[in-house]
């Protein structure tokens, strides 16, 4: 009860530094800012986060760690930047936080911890490739061994923030010769080195979120490697950053979704000027969603539960992602139903149909980017069914 | 009103509960499920014994209280078996004489709870006369009927006080069904009862998250032996992807069912809500899952040897006995406000 009582405190204090400093997130996924203006923002929002200890709270505390921090608080933390709308840290760079932390050298960390807890560096991944998308380890990259550390060439692709990343975490192939997983380095790259080449890819939403990234001769030194040469692999998939718990915010995130999705049926109006939700259709399809909400948020809190003892099942995290992502475009499609259906849509509700048409193009970046759902039901499939290998 | 049970069951007191039941039932093992059993009642007071028929029943009376969970796992693993047993309204009839004050209500439960007699619940039309798909009726030495709307409920004790139709009904093989005319001057006036309603609606559903997970584990366990093509079918993804979406939605439904069973268990001010979420979880996948689960196992899936029918037969009429989904959605509407509500 004491300690209900301390992170209910505790969420109310987060509540109220985002209310008075959170920048609006513009919408679902939308984070690179328009103008260098927006960017001294988001940073300063970045940086003031960390300085809080709202963000890397459960880090080791010789780099800024929070000694009373409990994993329930990066859970609170997420929630109440969905509950505002608000911007959200970025996944890429709690990712290489979590990486340097454990695979990185003591200079490494000394020099880049403090720049993200500053706002000062934000983070990009360059894993993707052309030709390397979900069979990720397939990657061509090369960082070909010279004196003194590697030249890379190659091409990345859906590197997202990386036209306003100041790093990357870099996957390129440093030994062609053996098991493909095992001849993978990762390093950490500054994106100002000469022959880096960043292009943005214009997205169906029509924003620019992710990148073409182009490597050309790019001089990288021994201490860019992050964790041992031909050891990449094992600092990628070495498991989900210390903030997993964030993960139980999409919970909310679907109860904001389903609430948009009633309003959304209370503003349509079909042509005989009735509303949509007064149709026993309409409300059959929202009882069918919200069904699938709960059961979605049911597994996320039963995953969740286990997170925050430490006993987490393997298939835990790709069931619980299948079943949010699969949910929220599930959701979305609901929407566009109810959008095609209607005549006019109600004053009251311009700006939940403006979100929903935004939301359901984006929803399938949820399901392709992070393991693709048919990744995920491949790990389920042999994870928690034990079927063989497909 | 009952208030909150002082004794449900822990987790791990559940995980025992489905262990012993599986092993009194046969179910501990995969492979073909049991034909469906017409001599039930010989082995039901011995499951009486291990206090399925009181979970829901007070205390004072001689039951657990309202230990729902453990009646949902009851319920669960008893569609899982194809019990011919009416369990889900056995239940909510022992529920209801429980929480009556009317003395043969009083009289009638020990029988009941010992499973020397079999109490069956169903809807009454507004007439007192009809009762339209009564689980078990053929069956039943008593019947719990509720009047849908108010949840007032009658009990008639007396076999010479109705009569009951099976000509209509045969599509589920596991259990007994039939349509009830009722003498309405033998019908004695309990009271209404939401919560014995609610119990009935709930322990179908979990006869139906029964059926489905042990569908999926079998098929699963087919999959994963059965060769084609020089590899076990498991591993082509056209079936591995299919069994991991139904997995994943078995699991949701099955905690869609323990959510509102906590939620009834706890006299939660959202138990109505989470019982009719739950029944449209259950409603909007229990079919299909089973049904690709056919598809998935192929000619063999087929045959009324393999059974995989009887479970399909089952869940369709666990929905059909609850009126789910549609009374659900209109439970859901008024309860969201989506009615009416401009």
């Amino acid at each position: 009860m004491r300690a209900d009582a301390e992170v209910e405190a505790f969420r109310a204090e987060v509540r109220a530094f985002i209310a008075e400093h959170g920048p609006a997130l513009r919408a679902e996924g939308l984070r690179v800012p328009r103008d260098a203006d927006e960017e001294r923002r988001i940073r300063a929002w970045l940086g003031s986060l960390y300085e809080a200890g709202y963000l890397g709270g459960g880090w080791p505390e010789e780099w800024g760690g929070r000694p009373d921090h409990l994993p329930v608080h990066d859970l609170v933390v997420m929630e109440e930047l969905i509950r505002a709308r608000a911007y959200r840290p970025l996944d890429q760079v709690m990712l290489a936080a979590h990486e340097i932390i454990e695979f990185g050298s003591d200079d490494q960390k000394r020099e880049l911890l403090p720049k993200i807890r500053s706002g000062e560096h934000v983070w990009c991944q360059l894993f993707s490739e052309p030709d390397a998308g979900s069979d990720l380890a397939s990657l061509r990259t090369r960082a070909e061994p010279v004196d003194g550390g590697f030249v890379v060439t190659g091409q990345k692709i859906w590197s997202t923030d990386a036209q306003w990343a100041d790093m990357g975490v870099l996957l390129a192939r440093t030994d062609p010769t053996v098991d493909r997983h095992a001849g993978i380095t990762a390093f950490v790259v500054p994106m100002g080195l000469p022959g880096i080449e960043v292009r943005p890819i214009r997205e169906m939403t029509g924003d620019a979120e992710f990148c073409e990234v182009f490597l050309d001769e790019v001089r990288l030194g021994s201490e860019h490697v992050l964790g041992e040469v031909d050891d990449g692999w094992r600092v990628v998939t070495s498991g989900l950053a210390s903030e997993r718990a964030f993960v139980g915010a999409n919970a909310l995130q679907l109860e904001m979704m389903f609430a948009d999705l009633v309003a959304l049926a209370r503003a349509a109006r079909l042509p005989d000027g009735s509303a949509a939700i007064d149709h026993e259709d309409v409300q059959a399809q929202l009882a069918v969603a919200l069904a699938r909400v709960e059961e979605a948020n049911l597994i996320t809190r039963d995953t969740v539960e286990r997170i925050l003892v430490d006993d987490e099942h393997p298939s835990d995290g790709p069931v619980a992602k299948l079943s949010y992502t699969e949910t929220n475009v599930a959701l979305c499609e609901a929407a566009l139903e109810l959008l095609a259906g209607a005549a006019t849509i109600g004053e009251e509700g311009r700006e939940v149909a403006e979100r929903w048409r935004h939301d359901f193009l984006w929803s399938r970046a949820l399901t392709i980017s992070g393991g693709a759902s048919e990744i995920m039901r491949g790990l389920i499939g042999r994870q928690l069914l034990g079927l063989p290998r497909a | 009103m009952a208030a909150a049970s002082t004794a449900t069951a822990s987790a791990d007191e559940i995980r025992q509960l489905r262990d012993a039941l599986r092993g009194m039932l046969g179910t501990a093992e995969q492979g073909a499920p049991p034909a469906p059993d017409a001599g039930w009642r010989s082995g039901w007071p011995a499951l009486a014994e291990m206090g399925v028929t009181s979970f829901c029943v007070g205390e004072e009376k001689g039951g657990f209280g309202l230990d729902v969970r453990a009646a949902a796992a009851t319920a669960s693993e008893l569609g899982a078996a194809l019990h011919a047993s009416p369990y889900a309204g056995l239940v909510a009839a022992t529920r209801a004489l429980s929480a009556s004050d009317d003395p043969v209500a009083a009289e009638v439960l020990p029988a009941v709870l010992a499973g020397e007699r079999v109490a069956a619940f169903g809807r009454i039309d507004h007439s007192g006369r009809v009762a339209r798909v009564v689980d078990g009726a053929p069956d039943a030495d008593l019947l719990v009927l509720a009047r849908p709307g108010d949840d007032e409920l009658v009990l008639l004790t007396d076999g010479a006080a109705w009569s009951v139709d099976t000509s209509l009904e045969g599509f589920d093989v596991s259990r007994t069904c039939g349509d009830v005319t009722v003498d309405p001057s033998l019908a004695r006036p309990l009271g209404a009862d939401p919560v014995a309603v609610q119990l009935h609606r709930l322990l179908l559903a979990a006869d139906a998250v029964g059926c489905v997970r042990r569908m999926v584990d079998r098929t699963v366990a087919y999959a994963g032996e059965r060769v084609a093509f020089g590899r076990p079918i498991g591993g082509f993804q056209a079936v591995q992807h299919r069994l991991a979406d139904h997995a994943v939605r078995a699991r949701g439904m099955a905690l869609a069912v323990d959510e509102a069973a906590g939620s009834v268990a706890s006299a939660s001010p959202g138990a109505a809500r989470a019982v009719a979420v739950a029944e449209v979880a259950v409603s909007a996948s229990a079919t299909r899952v089973l049904h690709d689960l056919l598809q998935l196992t192929g000619a063999i899936g087929f045959t009324w040897e393999y059974g995989l029918h009887f479970f399909e037969r089952r869940v369709h009429h666990d929905a059909r006995l609850a009126a789910n989904p549609r009374a659900a959605v209109r439970a859901l509407a008024t309860i969201e406000g989506w009615t009416g509500a401009r």
